[in-house]
């Protein structure tokens, strides 16, 4: 299997123009699900990588309940560096799945204490909760919920706010809440992959700006609902690097609201730039698939040969 | 040994203090004036505690969605907040304290750093909070 076993651990570097590109240029739904997909898909392959590695370290350690074959010089033969890469594998893997139970642990945790917090309030699914601060969300679970603050509604016209219910029970219906959870443990599985998850957090919200703008059927509308609720909302306290060189993500969507509605061709052409980035992801994913397959493969047969029947 | 009694308070445990704060609020609500805190266990049924009751109403009391005075030898309790606005009060807890909690509940905008605001007026045409109305 040679450095087809490191492959799948850098290959999410790859998709760092791609999300850039599938973010500003394909339609926001297709780009959330291509990116998701690629996340996971590199993320699942990172990850059994790792393990593989860790076996062949765990191997050589001394007193370890693996087969003594394991550590055959035929088998550390496959992995090149096996010493280092090996032993790294070790503590790396354990980080990646301590970051992934603590990301889902989270995930239920806020769920749960949202849900509770909110049970009683009258009202199916939406809950409008007498707040000072201005805030709205959609709280996935069952049919879902719609959470939003009198705050938030008192700055907002009539035609707003039904753009703002659109935008949460666009959210809700397409169950977004699956595709940031996948981003964020893949970010998790490997740091490389962090710029997939803020793209898809960002993509899912041009996704619910998109069906709440033809729910309501005029763009415009629902562009200054989500700019009078940012200005609403509290700034944050001190402006940050990345805040000064870039615009976030408020003034983006809004930008995008106000332009033509994106084209809802479900997979582009492979010669616009657009194209290039879907099918470079989908390469990208793939070979990353491809190697983890092959090293899985080889490392199996070998352990197998190795095994003392 | 009372087996009945077990799985009772087990379950009321599991209900969780959130629910049962919601309930005690909504007692209060339902009665016509300042009740005790035995009234109130009438009133939500036979499974709940006096004690758990008590402990309720103070938290409720900490959170000032309740107001007591001194009444004989006990307190009486009133009102002074709805549901909702114990709701408001227990998900503003939450969001402040689950720096991460982006991962999980899809906000409608997110914080806006402070350079965007302009480029926000701008584009939506809206005008900042110190520029004066029109005049004339």
């Amino acid at each position: 299997m040679g450095v087809f076993v490191f492959l799948p651990l850098v290959l999410p570097l790859s998709a760092w123009p791609v999300a850039r590109l599938a973010e500003t240029r394909l339609h926001p739904r297709t780009a959330t699900r291509l990116l998701t997909a690629v996340a996971v898909v590199m993320a699942v392959c990172s990850t059994l990588c790792l393990a593989l590695l860790m076996v062949v370290g765990t191997a050589q350690l001394p007193g370890n309940p693996l087969p003594d074959g394991w550590s055959d010089p035929e088998v550390r033969a496959a992995v090149p560096h096996d010493e280092v890469a090996g032993r790294a594998a070790i503590p790396a893997l354990a980080l990646v799945t301590a970051a992934c139970a603590r990301t889902l642990w989270r995930h239920r945790r806020v769920t749960r204490r949202a849900r509770r917090a909110l049970a009683g309030v009258p009202g199916r699914t939406v809950a409008v909760l007498p707040d000072r601060t201005p805030y709205a969300y959609a709280l996935p679970g069952g049919r879902g919920r719609i959470v939003v603050t009198t705050a938030l509604l008192a700055g907002l016209a009539p035609a707003e706010r039904r753009a703002l219910f659109a935008h949460e029970r666009a959210h809700l219906t397409a169950r977004h809440h699956r595709h940031l959870l996948a981003a964020h443990l893949a970010a998790r599985a490997n740091p490389f992959l962090r710029p997939l998850r803020t793209a898809v957090v960002y993509t899912a919200e041009r996704w619910a700006d998109e069906e709440a703008a033809r729910a309501v059927g005029d763009r415009r509308t629902v562009a200054r609902a989500i700019g009078k609720a940012a200005l609403l909302s509290p700034g944050t306290p001190a402006p940050t690097l990345a805040a000064l060189a870039a615009t976030g993500p408020v003034p983006r969507r809004v930008a995008a609201l106000l332009a033509p509605a994106p084209a809802a061709r479900t997979w582009p052409s492979a010669f616009t730039s657009v194209g290039l980035a879907a099918w470079g992801a989908a390469a990208g994913a793939l070979v990353s698939a491809m190697s983890s397959a092959n090293s899985a493969v080889t490392l199996f047969l070998i352990l197998h040969a190795a095994t003392p029947l | 040994m009372t087996p009945e009694t077990a799985p009772e308070g087990g379950r009321a445990r599991r209900r969780g203090q959130g629910e049962l704060e919601g309930q005690v609020l909504g007692a209060l609500r339902e009665a016509d004036g300042p009740v005790t805190a035995a009234w109130v266990q009438q009133r939500l049924g036979g499974d709940l505690a006096y004690t758990t009751v008590v402990t309720i109403l103070t938290r409720l009391l900490a959170k000032d969605v309740v107001a007591r005075e001194r009444h004989g030898r006990s307190f009486v309790w009133t009102p002074t907040a709805d549901v909702a606005r114990l709701a408001a009060l227990r998900m503003r807890r939450l969001l402040d304290g689950e720096r991460d909690r982006e991962a999980v509940l899809a906000s409608f905008v997110t914080a806006l750093p402070p350079g965007d605001e302009q480029v926000l007026r701008a584009l939506l045409d809206i005008p900042g909070p110190d520029a004066g109305g029109p005049e004339d």
